[in-house]
């Protein structure tokens, strides 16, 4: 066992050091018109047999680390507690939820507008990631492409607005159902395809929007993107320094008071949460409807699902249907906030960090993509002096999310209905 | 309140002399906003380093009317989302002035918050037309417009007699920007454009597109993006024995076009703007810049120290640090710059900007071509 | 006259970016027919072998040592060595613990793995575009003299040769040796292969090495015949390698290369005769489209529900 060990941990040294040593030791540079490689300096080449060296003790002691580790769960107090009952958690849940609308409801007043900024963005990701949840934590369908439907709600408000001057109220609905009919309509042939296929599938879609909106140069601006998109109006006061529109008088003036330019970013931020708000809540009360019941019914046994008469074209197209809708708000809503889109906003990279938030918080939980959409938007922006390492670490941190805590921060917990014992 | 006391003392020792209002001693913060990482993070040092060089030697000189200025540097990473907060986060800082963005898809949505927060922006590198088409009052650059460049290298490419020619580009704004112009020029003047064609950005494979240059069997090829995507077109195409010359923007002319295309870059045309390190009457900037450590060659380096020059010079003419006022003494006023002489025109571009046709060698460097 | 040539012209480019498609499809194909997942990170280890390939190259020239064949043949070797590794110690570290969860867990998983690798090139060799050099060079042509001449070059038979050669060789190999037959009764059944003492730990290893080795080895190809390498340019070609395999029907190994095939023909075509902006709609079009009409891909086996 020892000589095993031993054998396996040396073997798995000697691999760490052949994925690290060139792409690690050796580094490519121009000098002049010639490429040359230089040795990288004595840290790295040491830190390369370092991390072997660890590489190797722990794999040669991995039964006893792992062992050790097992112990840890055995030290957390929380670990042999009585699951909370299901009442007082949902009263503690609920209680949880409205502290938490009131805090974000005033809290913008008192913070600096860069953080309000933020977190509009960060209302926007919780939009989609909810949308996103329903697509695949509910209905367990792998959508790849998520962030078509997206651009296609941004889209939708600037063309309508650089066309036909129609405001953020009247597009904020428009983009929702346009995205929700670009679903219907992409999603009704490719529906039938099972799991890795619809992946791809959607990714293809993705690319294909986003190729066409950069191609379609006379409509969409191409590549140049779409500027000039109008902020949101309350009741036709605008928020900027002067008024923009005609008939529409500014907020600072009809008040009396004098121009900020907080005016604007909060008013935006209050937008995005309640619509976030909303699209939290009818997420909810579509979970417990019939509809709700039916994604989760297919997503745990398409046969079973369908033998109790479930139509599967139906449902899954109604998940597909009503993620994109959710998507086409978020886009509206970016699309107002930035003021100019531009088809780089709509990268695949996007639609995995979507998907990312969906895992990491939780297939299906609501609370828990909440949190997680907070994490990864904010996470980066607190690191900003690591900021070359933050893709790497995001990647690590998927993988490793994935391998110790697959259940995601929150996972989800069904309600469960006991029949009361007679008494 | 001791502390406004002890600048109002400090303030009234110091400036006694000088005859200032005391209230003014502030510092007057300079926000440099670009890419400091990110794939084009090597051109955000550019931006960075001369603006950091100007401020440097304009507080040296006592700074604007007696008032320092100072930096505030943030990291947009040429992505539209994160423009939209740097600019958010300059108006937190109190940043009345900007030297910034870089990428044109960054500086549009920024120069919308700063026109609306009355912040004067003067970018150093964007050269979309857009930026500067939407009537805003406090948005500058001091670079040149693609709507510039592309006749510039038309015009050099029409003086050479085409027969047939075929234009370019990456399908990204500025690509794609500069070869419409390039192509509308050359169309105007008569000459027979036979292809206008897009690639992907990030693409490596062209035998495709190099047959099709090929079979349309043309003498000139403009081509409007960038160095890692037009290396990989000259090499391909030299592999292919494609006769015709290429011709590309400034998005092209760097060393690293060679380390990709290797012979096949010899005989490439680029226009650029004039190497202004290498003017006579900047020797001593450039000095300055060398005894730093730092690189004054690359395109934006000046450019950017120009910006934060002309901050400067507009608050001193304005004789106020009002960005209104200083955007008027801008447009009104003619300014010596190391890029050369800096008139506005009411848009906030610069009324001329040079551009000067170049070949390119296989060993990296370039010499004019006369026209 | 012309045209036709014309037409042989685009048909070779699409054949030699085809075969290299399908040379990385290999590795998506197997994985998924053994373990049913999709190795998204496949693309970054065709990144690596090339980025290998080419310090080897360049470190062998600052050596002074110029003989081609020996240059390539080294710095094959090294790159399938490290792209091997790569590929052994990503299923070890990102797809053995998840393995046999839900399937959404692996493929979050492998999408770690990807950003995680294409960003550690990054930080290791820097963004810029790096050329490669043309070790193959020169070529022949048809034609007359003064109309338009199709012309293929060494490097495109190099890399269309060295794919039959390997593809036939995977063929024997898993048809005939003891491994290969391992690996398909994995596919078939891995816990009942494993009943029968297989160890099935081993094989899905094996498959990962291999498909890992065939990416190197069109990371060097593509290396030379396009010309620069950049940390990013894997995650591009993994997809469309991707899409041959799915297109072909994901599983089955003739049918990455017929997908890979089918895919760079499509590629070609579109940009010869319609416009190079348009390539990738038409090639995820064409997914659709035959998924559509094939919902398992061109010559995948039709899923059986099982009850």
């Amino acid at each position: 066992m020892v000589a095993h060990n031993f054998r396996h941990a040396f073997f798995c040294a000697v691999i760490t050091l052949i994925i690290a040593w060139p792409i690690l030791g050796f580094k490519l540079v121009a000098e002049g018109t010639q490429i040359t490689v230089n040795g990288a300096s004595a840290f790295t080449w040491i830190a390369v047999a370092v991390a072997a060296f660890i590489v190797f003790l722990f794999q040669l002691f991995r039964d006893r680390i792992m062992g050790g580790l097992g112990g840890l769960a055995e030290l957390n107090p929380m670990a042999d507690r009585e699951p909370m009952p299901q009442e007082k958690r949902v009263r503690l849940e609920n209680i949880g939820l409205g502290v938490l609308i009131a805090i974000a409801l005033f809290w913008p007043f008192f913070v600096s507008r860069g953080s309000v900024d933020l977190a509009t963005l960060v209302l926007i990701y919780i939009m989609l990631a909810l949308g996103l949840n329903v697509v695949v934590g509910l209905a367990g369908l792998l959508d790849l492409g998520y962030v078509a439907f997206y651009a296609v709600g941004a889209y939708t408000f600037a063309l309508l607005s650089n066309y036909w001057g129609i405001s953020f109220w009247m597009a904020l609905p428009i983009g929702g159902l346009m995205a929700a009919l670009f679903g219907l309509v992409l999603g009704f042939p490719v529906l039938r395809l099972r799991g890795d296929y619809l992946a791809i599938v959607t990714l293809g879609f993705g690319e294909i929007i986003r190729i066409l909106l950069n191609n379609w140069t006379s409509v969409t601006g191409g590549p140049n993107g779409i500027g000039g998109i109008p902020d949101p109006t309350l009741f036709g006061m605008e928020f900027g320094r002067r008024v923009k529109e005609e008939g529409n008088t500014s907020f600072h003036e009809t008040f009396g008071i004098a121009y900020a330019g907080e005016h604007k970013v909060i008013f935006l931020y209050l937008i995005a949460l309640v619509l976030a708000i909303i699209t939290a809540f009818a997420i909810r009360r579509l979970m417990r409807m019939p509809v709700g019941r039916s994604w989760e019914a297919l997503r745990e046994d398409e046969i079973a699902a369908r033998s109790l008469g479930l139509s599967r074209t139906g449902v899954k197209l109604s998940a597909f249907t009503i993620g994109a809708f959710f998507a086409g708000f978020a886009g509206t809503v970016f699309a107002s906030k930035q003021g100019f889109i531009s088809p780089e906003s709509f990268v695949f990279l996007e639609s995995a960090i979507i998907l990312a938030i969906v895992v990491l918080g939780g297939m299906g939980s609501q609370m828990g993509v909440i949190l997680a959409a907070i994490a990864v938007t904010i996470l980066p922006e607190l690191a900003r002096e690591f900021a070359e390492y933050r893709m790497l670490i995001f990647g690590a941190a998927m993988v490793l999310m994935m391998v110790w805590r697959p259940q995601g921060l929150l996972p989800m917990r069904r309600r469960q209905i006991k029949l009361k014992a007679e008494t | 309140m001791i502390r406004n006391f002890t600048k109002l003392a400090l303030a009234t020792g110091i400036s006694a002399a000088i005859v200032l209002p005391a209230s003014v001693l502030a510092e007057i913060k300079i926000g440099i906003a670009g890419p400091v990482t990110g794939p084009v993070a090597q051109y955000g040092d550019m931006q960075f380093s001369g603006a950091r060089m100007a401020i440097k030697q304009i507080n040296a000189d006592g700074g604007v009317d007696g008032e320092m200025l100072e930096a505030v540097e943030m990291d947009d990473v040429c992505d539209p989302k994160q423009a939209v907060s740097v600019a958010n986060n300059m108006i937190n800082e109190g940043v009345s002035f900007v030297v910034g963005h870089l990428c044109s898809s960054s500086t549009q949505p920024a120069s919308d918050i700063y026109e609306d927060e009355g912040i004067l922006m003067i970018t150093p590198a964007s050269t979309s037309p857009a930026i500067t088409e939407r009537g805003y009052e406090l948005v500058f650059r001091t670079i040149g417009l693609d709507s510039m460049q592309g006749p510039a290298a038309a015009n050099h490419l029409i003086s050479l007699d085409p027969k047939r020619v075929a234009v370019v580009h990456d399908k990204q704004q500025y690509g794609e920007g500069i070869a419409t112009e390039v192509r509308d020029t050359l169309e105007e003047a008569g000459v027979n454009v036979v292809m206008f064609e897009g690639i992907t950005a990030g693409a490596k494979d062209f035998s495709s597109l190099v047959t099709k240059l090929r079979q349309a069997d043309v003498d000139y090829v403009y081509y409007g993006g960038y160095h890692p995507e037009l290396g990989l077109i000259l090499r391909q195409a030299q592999q292919a024995e494609l006769d015709a010359t290429f011709m590309g923007p400034e998005g092209v002319g760097n060393k690293d076009i060679n380390t990709i295309a290797g012979d096949a870059a010899e005989g490439l045309l680029v226009t650029l703007p004039p190497s202004f390190d290498e003017k006579e009457e900047n020797q001593e900037l450039v000095q300055a810049f060398e005894e730093a450590g730092e690189d004054p060659s690359g395109p934006f380096v000046l450019t950017s120290y120009t910006a934060v020059q002309l901050i400067a010079e507009g608050i001193e003419q304005a004789g106020s640090t009002d960005p209104f006022e200083v955007a008027d003494a801008l447009r009104e006023g003619s300014f010596e710059t190391p890029i050369g002489t800096v008139r506005y025109d009411d848009k906030g571009d610069m009324e001329s900007f040079e551009f000067v046709v170049y070949e390119w060698h296989a060993d990296g460097s370039k010499t004019p071509v006369n026209q | 006259m012309q045209d036709l040539l014309y037409f042989c012209q685009q048909l070779i480019n699409g054949l030699t970016i085809g075969s290299t498609y399908a040379l990385i499809a290999i590795g998506y194909t197997m994985v998924y027919g053994i373990i049913g997942m999709i190795n998204f990170a496949h693309g970054e280890i065709y990144m690596i072998g090339a980025y290998t390939a080419l310090i080897a190259i360049t470190g062998l020239a600052t050596l002074g040592i110029a003989w081609v064949p020996l240059v390539l043949l080294i710095a094959l070797i090294c790159a399938v060595i490290v792209s091997s590794s790569t590929g052994w110690a990503v299923e070890r570290v990102a797809y053995r613990p998840v393995r046999g969860r839900h399937r959404l867990i692996p493929l979050i998983s492998a999408i770690g793995m990807s950003i995680f690798l294409q960003n550690y090139v990054h930080l290791a060799q820097g963004s810029r575009n790096i050329g490669f050099p043309a070790l193959i060079e020169g070529g022949f042509r048809f034609g007359g003299e003064d109309s338009f001449q199709m012309s293929v070059s060494w490097i495109q038979i190099t890399i269309f040769v060295t794919t039959f050669v390997c593809m036939t060789a995977l063929s024997l190999f898993i048809s005939r040796s003891r491994i290969g037959r391992a690996c398909r009764a994995v596919s078939q059944d891995l816990g009942m292969a494993n009943l029968l003492g297989i160890d099935t730990n081993r094989i899905i290893s094996a498959t990962f090495v291999i498909g890992a080795a065939l990416a190197a080895v069109a990371g060097l190809l593509l290396g030379m015949y396009y010309g620069s390498v950049d940390p990013l340019f894997g995650f591009i070609a993994g997809l469309k390698a991707f899409t041959a395999a799915v297109l072909g029907g994901i599983g089955s190994i003739p049918g990455a290369m017929l997908g890979g095939l089918i895919l760079g023909i499509a590629e070609a075509m579109t940009s010869g005769y319609l416009s190079g902006e348009y390539k990738d709609v038409i090639s995820f079009s064409l997914l659709i489209l035959i998924l559509l009409f094939k919902p398992t891909g061109l010559l995948g086996k039709p899923e059986v529900e099982k009850i």
